[in-house]
């Protein structure tokens, strides 16, 4: 028996039956559906977020005060005895690789400018901000080089602070006060949304040391590095640890690379999408279930075509090929219908929820379509081995 | 015919086919059973957390410094402010009737050394009632006396780890310690409390606030925690603060007061939805049971059609027939749906068994609605092969023999 015959023998049944194979093949179809939109939400949010991280660059390591961390946040940045200072900033720009730094203090406070007044970000940081964290400026200039030690009282708006203070007008050469100290408003910067629930556009941004200054603190909060691309992370890090160490005398502070951010990140993403993929799986299942139940069925009501065609000499791996093609077809067409609907309801889930970051994935699809495959495989081995057991003689009596 | 004859017969059309009502009764379980534990599991996760924040303390509001204008963000949990929330502040808190009492917290990160050993913790500084407001146990001395806040005194408790990665088996009440470059002599060591809410009670050293803010060289405060009279006088305590601390403030309103019950209500909301979400993916393998059921009914019709045509000579009408039919569909999900119970519950009470932190427990409308989802698909999935079994034309089944 050829191959082109065992598969038209193996339709032929599947379509004499057709509303009993539709209904196999849906419960198939309705898992592999789950399955892919699930895997598509799924990535959606892994990309979503990994985008959100690496929107300030990949090439970035901070270093933040205190030795110990608690969910990331290190209570170190709130006070500490072992400040990380200004100087310490300047000095890690000397570190081979890297290419800019940037002390950060962060803080919230009163904002007031053309006679309206906020309660907004405060962030203190240095003239390289913009290139460390691939931000840019819309209009004006941002903080320039000064001496870090004295800068001069210039400030940078955040887009929403500025619609806010001054609306339609100009802002530059403005005067602005935060938090009681005055500052001139050299730039504004583009807009850059939300990031882990900071809104980067309802801050203004002012030099580190007059930050310090405002908020009566010794320490920075964090500093942030930019190393060359190419570099290798761990030689920048090794390179910042030694000098560090050597200023401070002992290791006080934790360097944290966007690299291991990233790794970590993207690790739990991966199981979470495994997670809700696998959720979908259970209806894969019991779409399974249902292929050897049918098949158990198909097997017992061809009883006596199993006995003829082996009494006319078809060999028993012949039988249970055919009985397999059976269940494969199942599934497989099953299979095919579920990726559309899953297709079609991710589809329908961007234009209907633009804000749900869905993302259909081939690799998703592809394993769940090799999925149900196996699935069919799995589910029509049993019942493809009972038929192919049958004794021939058995068989045709029960005509 | 009898409802008990109906029953009977559904019964019969069950045992008849073994191995087939049994796939069916699988599929129908395996559904039940994954939306049983997957609830289960949301809402164990959901009193884990509440759980942990409730055991925050009762009535306890937290008043932290900083405002954003932005509402509905989140509040500034980090970040300075030009102003501070000063100990003055927290102990003028003490005016309000609605009040009992007032823990003003400050931390900061500092090593704590005894002999050759150092550690780098989380250190408080607070008053004697935080112990009350936080709900800690002493396990061995005393807590920080109730002294002036405003003074500072070289005494400290340690958080069990911090004590016995420091002092080992030995006895740590009454030697002295190094915290930053100030020496500190233990009064007492907190009973293993576990993580509450990202901070490590047991990796920590409380020290009296005065001494912290001068350790830290800093005049502000990172928290005050307030614990409310009782759980109606929350709101009003609120306001009071609010009140309070702009008097003090000169008329700005920079503090955000974040009441307990609005934080645990957010995550109840936030876990309630996930389980929902969770339950009704898991529900789509039920439906996936339901067209199994309907499948298989379709074949047992035309499996028995003789036999249809039979108890239709017999003068059953339409109506009997069907009702015949959907009763078995019906019968099948029931049963199905009961064992997939029984199922869920026996996964849940293992996984309980061997990660006794997570209490798995379906909450009872998730396993009440499961198992009517069930019954009800296996109904309607019943209908139209049991229309099919009721059009039948009595003589032309019974020719079929």
């Amino acid at each position: 028996m050829r191959f082109q015959d065992g598969f038209n023998f193996a339709t032929g049944a599947l379509r004499s039956n057709g509303l009993r194979s539709g209904l196999t093949a849906l419960g198939i179809a309705v898992g592999i559906a789950a399955v892919v939109l699930l895997t598509s939400i799924g990535a959606g949010v892994h990309r979503y977020v990994l985008s959100e991280f690496t929107q300030f660059g990949t090439n970035l390591i901070a270093i933040v005060p205190g030795k110990t961390e608690t969910f990331g946040i290190s209570t170190a940045a709130v006070s500490n005895v072992r400040p990380l200072s200004l100087d310490d900033a300047a000095a890690l720009v000397r570190v081979d690789g890297v290419v800019a730094s940037v002390p950060v203090i962060q803080g919230n406070a009163e904002v007031e400018g053309a006679g309206r007044s906020r309660r907004s970000m405060v962030l203190g940081v240095g003239a390289e901000m913009p290139r460390v964290w691939s931000m840019r400026v819309s209009t004006g200039r941002f903080l320039p080089r000064d001496d870090q030690r004295s800068p001069r009282a210039y400030a940078v708006l955040g887009s929403k602070v500025r619609k806010e203070l001054f609306g339609d007008r100009n802002p530059l050469g403005q005067r602005l006060r935060v938090g009681g100290d005055r500052y001139r408003i050299v730039g504004v910067m583009e807009s850059k949304g939300q990031f882990l629930g900071f809104d980067l556009d309802d801050a203004v941004y002012v030099p580190a040391a007059k930050a310090l200054e405002l908020f009566d603190r010794e320490s920075l909060m964090e500093i942030d590095l930019l190393y060359r691309a190419g570099v290798s992370v761990e030689t920048v890090k090794g390179s910042a640890k030694r000098l560090m160490i050597a200023r401070h005398g002992s290791e006080d502070f934790t360097i944290i690379t966007q690299q291991q951010m990233l790794d970590v990140l993207g690790s739990v993403l991966e199981v979470l999408t495994f997670a809700v993929a696998a959720l979908g799986g259970i209806s894969l299942f019991v779409g399974g279930v249902g292929i050897l139940t049918i098949m158990t069925i198909a097997v017992s009501e061809r009883t006596a075509e199993i006995g003829l065609m082996r009494a006319i000499g078809a060999t028993r791996g012949q039988v249970l090929r055919l009985f397999l093609y059976e269940s494969l077809l199942l599934a497989a067409a099953g299979g095919l219908a579920g990726l559309v609907l899953g297709f079609g309801l991710a589809l329908l889930l961007v234009f209907a929820l633009p804000a749900l970051p869905v993302h259909p994935s081939t690799e998703y699809v592809l394993l769940a379509e090799g999925l149900a495959v196996a699935i069919g495989l799995a589910a029509g081995i049993v019942p493809a081995r009972n038929a192919a057991t049958l004794q021939p003689l058995e068989a045709l009596r029960a005509e | 015919m009898r409802i008990g004859d109906v029953f009977a017969y559904a019964y019969g059309g069950v045992v008849g086919y073994r191995l087939r009502s049994l796939l069916m009764l699988f599929a129908m379980a395996v559904g039940v059973a994954s939306v049983v534990v997957l609830t289960g599991l949301g809402e164990g996760a959901r009193r884990y957390v509440t759980g942990e924040f409730a055991s925050l303390g009762t009535h306890l509001l937290i008043v932290l410094p900083g405002r954003n204008e932005t509402t509905g963000g989140a509040p500034p949990l980090l970040g300075e402010t030009p102003r501070d929330l000063t100990l003055d502040d927290a102990l003028a808190l003490q005016r309000s009737a609605a009040i009992r009492r007032i823990a003003p917290v400050t931390v900061g990160s500092a090593p704590v050394s005894f002999e050759q050993r150092e550690r780098e913790v989380i250190t408080i500084g607070t008053t004697a009632d935080f112990l009350h407001v936080r709900q800690l146990k002493i396990l061995s001395g005393r807590f920080l006396p109730q002294t002036d806040p405003r003074r500072a005194a070289s005494i400290c408790v340690l958080g069990g780890k911090l004590k016995r990665e420091l002092f080992g088996n030995r006895s740590a009440v009454g030697n002295w310690v190094r915290v930053g470059d100030r020496r500190f002599r233990v009064v007492g060591v907190l009973a293993s409390e576990g993580r509450a809410i990202g901070i490590d009670l047991e990796d920590m050293v409380v020290i009296p606030v005065a001494s912290a803010q001068a350790l830290f060289d800093t005049p502000s405060l990172f928290r005050i925690l307030v614990e409310a009279r009782s759980q109606s006088l929350i709101p009003r305590a609120k306001q009071q603060i609010s009140e309070i601390i702009r008097a003090r403030h000169e008329g700005e309103d920079d503090v955000t007061v974040i009441t307990q019950d609005a934080v645990i209500s957010t995550f109840n909301k936030i876990f309630t939805a996930l389980t929902m979400t969770v339950g009704g993916i898991a529900a789509i393998s039920l439906a996936v049971a339901g067209i199994l059921i309907m499948n298989v009914m379709l074949v047992a019709v035309s499996q028995r059609t003789a036999e249809i045509g039979v108890i239709k000579a017999l003068g059953a009408t339409r109506g009997t027939i069907l009702a015949l039919f959907v009763t078995e569909a019906g019968v099948m999900a029931a049963v199905g749906a009961v064992l997939g119970l029984a199922l869920g519950y026996a996964v849940s009470a293992t996984v309980g068994q061997v990660y006794p932190v997570l209490s798995i427990t379906a909450p009872l409308w998730a396993s009440a609605s499961a198992l009517c989802l069930a019954i009800v698909l296996g109904l309607v999935f019943g209908v139209l092969p049991a229309r099919r079994a009721a059009a039948l034309d009595p003589i032309a089944a019974l020719a079929r023999r």
